[in-house]
């Protein structure tokens, strides 16, 4: 408990400095509660996702960095490893591939990269993960990018 | 459509509530939360995409080969900007100044490796449309990484959360006098430039060639200007070898001793840092080492099991490192 506050403190401190460096990823912690945080992050270039900015809630457990963070989309996503409804997310590295050396920013990027690079054989979305293993790319991305455009751009738009 | 999602999501702390007046209290509070995050998200949107786009490459890439470091990423990416403009001065004067940073700065400094160089080349490349911009942003959060490394706390929670980019324009201001005091790193520096081999860092490693092939050291031996409180000056020559190593494929190699633990974040003492648990260098405290053992039992730097014989390990320390790891051996003398 005490270990993954210190280490849940360094990391704020962490975030505050990286702030310029990595624009990609705002991560914001819960003000009362340093074990919810909130990312947002921006959809990688040319991919469906490009231009949109993707909400996901951070809930750490006590017993961080030992275990990973459980990590799920807010905001609508359709992609292969995502499931639609839930936002859970299928990636190795917030499950048996984790290790303590990671950092709620590191998890971050990895999930960019994981939007970059979706892994149709292990789908949490099945329509999306068929769509890419039959093949149809042209119509996973377009799905994706109504999505995109529908759930994780401004308001208007 | 993101008023969608709040309703849609159940919010965790509201959920739990059963008290109706408590849960609509909580509900308020999470939307003006949730509202903060859309204007947030608004204001980041609307900002220049220009900015963002070549960084994107830089960050991804590093993320998919190895986890990074854990320690003082923004610091270290500025290093190059510093550097170069301490390159114009006088060698001189950029000794008398680094005098007054403190000798935990400077480790700190080398600890960080390739990772965060990356992490600015790609920003630096992406903005050279707006470099200018980007360049000043750069500075500025160094010198909060330093100024907040000497006065823990204070500036944590103050405006730099909310509106860091005016914060950023207050350092930039405050940056000219302070820049001299981040002097000290141009030693790591061209280890840097070599090891990434990047575009932008080739000016600066170029120019400061000079002072990292010669002897390897940034200070003669008998300068008058070399400050006391560095007892690095073993530690800058040991700096080029573990780096050379860290090509030849070990990813913790490059690494130093850390002053903390990666992954308790509590200062490693002398015991913590003469243990070396795994033949990647991944190093960790005792602590943190025994509860891995109890959990899954793997190294956290490459994830292969550990060797569960802890006395065994610790042997393989004294006599292998000795031969292996000359460089860290050397200065792990100059340590205790």
């Amino acid at each position: 408990m005490q270990a993954s506050r210190a280490r849940l403190f360094k990391e704020y401190k962490e975030v505050q400095r990286e702030k310029a460096v990595d624009p990609d990823i705002q991560l914001v912690c819960d003000e009362s509660n340093i074990f919810k945080w909130t990312a947002l992050v921006k959809g990688p270039s040319e991919t469906p996702y490009e231009g949109g900015v993707f909400q996901l809630a951070f809930s750490v457990p006590e017993q961080y960095p030992l275990q990973p963070p459980q990590v799920r989309f807010l905001t609508k996503i359709f992609h292969p490893n995502v499931h639609f409804k839930t936002g859970e997310i299928c990636l190795d590295i917030l499950k048996n591939a984790w290790s303590p050396a990671w950092t709620l920013q590191s998890v971050c990027r990895a999930i960019i990269a994981l939007m970059a690079h979706p892994e149709p054989d292990s789908p949490l979305n099945c329509d999306s993960g068929n769509l890419l293993r039959s093949g149809d790319v042209r119509g996973y991305q377009s799905m994706a990018r109504m999505y995109t455009r529908l759930a994780a751009m401004s308001k208007k738009g | 459509m993101v008023s969608d999602s709040i309703s849609a999501v159940p919010i965790p702390s509201a959920a739990n509530t059963k008290n109706p007046g408590k849960k609509k209290r909580t509900n308020r509070s999470a939307k003006l939360k949730q509202y903060k995050i859309d204007a947030r998200r608004e204001q980041w949107l609307s900002q220049g995409a220009v900015k963002s786009k070549g960084c994107k490459d830089g960050v991804d890439d590093d993320v998919v080969h190895a986890p990074p470091p854990p320690v003082n990423h923004g610091k270290h990416s500025l290093e190059p900007l510093n550097t170069r403009r301490g390159g114009e001065e006088d060698d001189g004067l950029i000794h008398h100044d680094s005098d007054s940073e403190s000798p935990t700065n400077c480790p700190a400094g080398v600890l960080c490796g390739n990772d965060s160089g990356t992490n600015f080349t790609g920003s630096s490349s992406g903005g050279s449309s707006s470099s200018s911009s980007s360049s000043s942003g750069g500075c500025c959060s160094g010198n909060i990484t330093e100024e907040e490394e000497e006065e823990e706390g204070e500036d944590d929670d103050d405006g730099c959360l909310d509106d860091w980019e005016a914060m950023a324009d207050a350092l930039a201001a405050d940056d000219k006098h302070e820049n001299p005091c981040s002097d000290s790193p141009p030693v790591v520096s061209p280890c840097e430039g070599s090891s990434i081999g990047s575009p932008n860092s080739k000016p600066e490693s170029g120019r400061l060639v000079p002072w990292g092939t010669g002897n390897s050291r940034a200070w003669r031996a008998d300068d008058a200007f070399r400050p006391q409180s560095l007892p690095n000056l073993s530690k800058q020559h040991s700096m080029p070898n573990p780096d050379r190593r860290c090509v030849g494929g070990v990813p913790w190699g490059r690494l130093p001793t850390p002053s903390s633990c990666p992954i308790c974040c509590e200062d490693l003492d002398l015991t913590d840092t003469s243990f070396l648990p795994c033949f990647c260098g991944f190093r960790l405290c005792l602590f943190c080492h025994k509860r891995i053992l109890e959990e899954d039992g793997r190294c956290p730097g490459c994830r292969k099991p550990y060797e569960c014989d802890p006395v065994e390990t610790e042997a393989s320390v004294h006599g292998g490192s000795l031969t292996l790891r000359l460089a860290r051996s050397c200065s792990m003398i100059e340590r205790s």
